[in-house]
């Protein structure tokens, strides 16, 4: 190397490393080491041209790209695409048929996920198995727990720790095509009568062993939560005879519905919602042995690749302004006093939404030993393969 | 020192697969070991691995005997579905296409295996479904008919994805065929249909066997055909195998599934060449 | 026969068609044609998580099948240079690699690498003078390597058997001549390969671009456009994908086409 060469350097090799010493003992402040070795000139120029220009009032940097997880049909695509609007954020949805299969995916690690929607019995596991965040609360500002129903958010808290929040709760009950189905079927013994019968061939079942298991407890009277081997050899019996006459095993129903391919399916309210909506002649029922109550909640997985955009989606979705439209668009009950204020009233009248209470009453919220259960992983896995 | 001359080929050698083997060591043998060693565990409580030592997934396979059974059905019988489609056309274009244009149309068979798969698949759920094939035949007085999520829709699947690795080989074998063979018979009277029995379909037996038994082996681990066209109803052991990762999370019992699939694969493999032998006197099923 | 034949092109190329033309559509669905319009073009090229599953398929393919190529060739020339029994090794290696399924290999893969992480990450964050120590993960790496198990026994196998037709004899003239064995190679063997390698080379290009399975369980976060398209399915297909398909449909017929046309004037000259 030339001395020349060196001259020109901002700073000699030699000096460069004095002063690295001396920030490393404390005796200059960063900034003048940044100052004179020329650091920061080089990482300031750097960062304005390399990196893009981002709306003023991100206090946070909140990157270009996030990804979410949650349900079929679950959001409105303009929420997404007004947060984009207002962050500079991209929002890939990624879409899950199950929270067993949610949980795998975390277990498995990576799964690049920032925000997800488990459900309300999943998460003492999630927390149990080091999974999710305890949420910050401070970047939730929207968020107001005293606006909340606490019949559906209580699971969110754990010890005092809040590690989720509600999105929306519903139900899990039927939707039949009036239109194909002439029978009329009120119960989960008719719903699988019907499935062999009238409407062989067209019949679906969620690829989910909670509901599907559950409601084929519910023929027997048996607990939807049931892990009872007794029992739940019975509703293997049901599910496995009932199989070759169904249409599909999936969670993703409304298409089929929609194109009348299917004429019947175990149903969540707010899919019934959107199909009743769109195609009057198809109803939503609950199934008159009972079934699941249900609250599905945000989460934020621990190794969360963009922690900061997450949090800020989280606070946009809870501002109930937001939220009403979320909840226009998909169609479920909503668990805060303040977006339920915001409702179109033919939207609170609506049965489907908001059934009278005895016909709650039956219905449990799911446990969470079902989560992890091998039993029921294990029949739910044997029906599918039969 | 300067190396002897045997030493320094050796070294050459050596370097040359080195890689090579180093890739097949820990991307290959490695996982294999991996997955034996996890199928002799246990499933942990909230799903995943834990070590342990015993049989009792293997003891369980029966649990999966159906989809097992749907697999060493299907696999050949779609492998037989392709061969009925594929030959005609691979007859046609090594004896009776125009020259000028046979290589066209045999790169026409290769091309759509330029596009995904998926797409191509997901296309196939748009024919089958309701909007599709189905609201043709209403036009015609035929209604309700349900062709999605069938074991017919998985076949028609199959026979779409892997017609093309059908076609080649049938046509390599058929284009190596003297002309002058069939004449020769066609001369000495024989009528087209012996001709064909007596020399063609002999001779083209090789490219058959290559084809049946690469088809077979590919579609014991298919998993994609029957998750989209079959709806989550025409089970594949390759599907009860990423259910038991991605729903049931019983890590361990996978791992039995994947080796005895290993297994199955290699004994079918085993006896196709030995079948190919007997039919074609060749030992050789090249899988490439 | 010339009916049945046209009937299987129509079988073959009906779904492509379809494809094709559901990408021209107005509406957002891929499944009603509502009229034509070139805006999903414009939406898949502007969307950042569709080009990135490019853009990350196209790398993965370049490298698995580049450095496969060039493992394969050499592994290929090495080989001849064994002993028979250690060859044999090798050979079944190889074509277990080949039939062993995508899916086996993927979960293997996974596992294997799951548990290595296991390890390798506390030594990581132990031996790691920063705060953030690195962490090692699934990602390209573990994609490119699954892929490039495949591919590198593929490419192998090809070469092996052009190797195989090409004979000793032109090998050794040219040795007898004094050539040194990297001129012997460059100007004998390496010309007369090189189809066999581009086929190879090809081939595993295409599978490795094509690869749903195997990637699926070894990405990790990483999305590949084959992931991409299978999430785009279960959240309901809008015409991007339709978009992004026909153009890498157009974009390797075109590469084709030329390949083809350069080698035949290649030949005639």
């Amino acid at each position: 190397m030339t001395k020349g060469y060196r001259d020109n350097a901002p700073i000699s090799a030699s000096a460069f490393l004095d002063e690295l010493m001396r920030l490393k003992r404390g005796s200059v402040s960063r900034r003048h080491f940044l100052g004179v070795t020329g650091l920061g000139l080089a990482t300031a120029v750097l960062s304005r041209e390399l990196i893009l220009p981002r709306p003023a009032f991100a206090a946070e940097d909140l990157g270009t790209k996030m990804s979410i997880a949650t349900w079929p049909n679950y959001h409105d695509p303009a929420t997404f695409e007004a947060f984009t609007a207002a962050t500079g954020v991209a929002v890939e949805v990624n879409v899950f048929g199950s929270n067993e299969e949610m949980l795998a995916k975390l277990q498995a690690g990576a799964s690049g996920w920032d925000l997800f929607v488990p459900t309300n019995y999943t998460i003492s596991t999630y927390v149990k198995l080091g999974l999710i965040e305890a949420l910050d609360m401070a970047k939730l500002g929207n968020f107001d727990g005293s606006t909340q129903n606490t019949r559906f958010t209580s699971e969110g808290t754990i010890d005092g720790t809040v590690y989720a929040v509600p999105k929306n709760w519903g139900t899990t009950g039927f939707a039949v095509n009036t239109g194909k189905l002439k029978t009329p079927v009120t119960s989960w013994k008719g719903f699988f009568e019907a499935a062999k019968g009238e409407a062989d061939g067209r019949v679906m079942v969620h690829d989910y062993q909670l509901t599907t298991i559950g409601s084929a407890l519910k023929v027997f009277g048996y607990s939807f939560n049931s892990i009872d081997p007794a029992e739940l050899a019975k509703a293997e019996e049901l599910l496995i005879s009932v199989k070759p006459h169904l249409y599909a095993i999936s969670s993703d129903y409304q298409p089929a519905m929609r194109a009348t391919d299917a004429w019947m399916t175990m149903c969540w309210t707010n899919d019934g919602a959107q199909l009743n909506r769109d195609m009057p002649e198809i109803a939503y029922v609950l199934g008159s042995e009972g079934g699941e109550i249900w609250t599905d909640f945000y989460a934020i997985p621990k190794d969360a690749p963009n922690k900061p955009a997450g949090y800020a989606l989280l606070n946009y979705l809870m501002d109930p302004a937001n939220a009403v439209k979320e909840h226009i668009a998909n169609g479920a009950p909503t668990t805060d006093s303040r977006v339920a204020a915001l409702l179109p009233k033919e939207m609170l009248e609506n049965t489907i939404l908001y059934p009278d209470e005895a016909a709650l009453t039956p219905l449990e919220f799911g446990a969470a030993v079902t989560l992890t259960d091998p039993a029921r992983a294990e029949l739910m896995a044997r029906f599918k393969s039969a | 020192m300067a190396m002897s001359a045997a030493g320094k080929r050796r070294a050459v050698t050596g370097l040359l697969v080195a890689p090579a083997a180093a890739w097949l060591v820990v991307f290959l043998v490695l996982p294999f070991i991996a997955i034996v060693v996890f199928s002799l565990g246990e499933r942990a409580p909230e799903g995943g691995y834990q070590p342990a030592l015993t049989l009792a997934q293997y003891m369980n396979l029966p649990a999966r005997a159906a989809a097992f059974w749907n697999t060493l059905v299907l696999a050949p019988i779609g492998a037989l579905a392709c061969l009925v489609v594929a030959y005609p056309v691979a007859y046609y274009l090594a004896v009776k296409a125009d020259p000028r244009w046979r290589l066209l149309l045999v790169s026409l068979v290769v091309v759509p295996f330029w596009t995904s798969l998926l797409v191509r698949t997901y296309a196939w759920m748009y024919i089958l479904g309701s909007r599709g094939i189905p609201n043709l035949l209403t036009l015609v007085g035929i209604e309700d008919v349900r062709l999605l999520n069938t074991p017919f829709a998985v076949l028609v699947g199959i026979v779409y994805g892997y017609l093309p690795l059908m076609i080649m080989p049938i046509y390599v074998s058929l284009e190596k065929l003297d002309r002058r063979l069939l004449e020769a018979s066609a001369d000495l009277g024989a009528r087209p249909v012996s001709t064909f029995l007596g020399v063609t379909l002999p001779l083209s037996m090789p490219g058959v066997m290559t084809g049946v038994a690469l088809v077979t082996i590919l579609l014991l681990g298919e998993y994609l055909i029957p998750q989209l066209l079959g709806g989550g109803k025409v089970f594949f052991i390759g599907n009860a195998l990423v259910d038991l990762f991605l729903q049931s999370r019983n890590w361990p019992f996978g791992s039995a599934i994947a080796v005895t699939l290993v297994l199955v694969v290699v004994v079918v493999l085993l006896g196709a060449m030995r079948l190919a032998y007997r039919v074609a006197g060749t030992r050789q099923v090249d899988l490439v | 026969m010339r009916a049945l034949v046209t009937a299987v092109y129509v079988f073959l190329y009906a779904p492509i068609a379809l494809v094709v033309l559901f990408s021209f559509n107005a509406g957002r669905h891929a499944s009603e044609f509502t009229g034509f319009s070139l805006q999903w073009y414009g939406k898949a090229l502007s969307n950042p998580f569709l080009t990135e599953a490019l853009l990350n398929s196209l790398i993965i393919a370049f490298t698995s099948a580049g450095t496969a190529a060039v493992f394969g060739t050499m592994a290929a020339l090495g080989l001849e240079r064994l002993g028979p029994r250690t060859r044999a090794v090798f050979d079944g290696l190889f074509a277990a690699a080949i039939v062993v399924p995508g899916v086996v290999i993927g979960i293997a893969t996974l596992v294997a690498l799951v548990e290595v992480f296991r390890f390798v990450n506390p030594v990581l964050t132990f031996l790691w003078p920063g705060d953030t120590p690195p962490k090692a993960g699934l990602g390209f790496f573990s994609i490119i390597a699954a892929h490039g198990l495949f591919s590198l026994a593929l490419v192998t196998m090809i070469v092996k058997a052009r190797l195989a037709s090409l004979g000793r004899d032109i090998v050794e003239a040219s040795s007898d001549l004094y050539a040194t064995p990297f001129t012997t190679f460059r100007s004998i063997v390496l010309p007369q390969i090189f189809p066999a390698v581009a086929a190879g080379f090809l081939l595993a290009f295409t599978f490795s671009f094509d690869d749903f399975i195997v990637a699926f369980f070894v990405a990790g976060s990483k999305t590949t456009l084959p992931i991409y398209v299978f999430a785009s399915i279960r959240r309901g297909v809008t015409p991007e994908v339709n978009a992004i398909a026909t153009m890498v449909l157009v974009s390797s017929i075109l590469i084709i086409a030329v390949a083809r046309l350069l080698l035949t004037e290649r030949r005639a000259s």
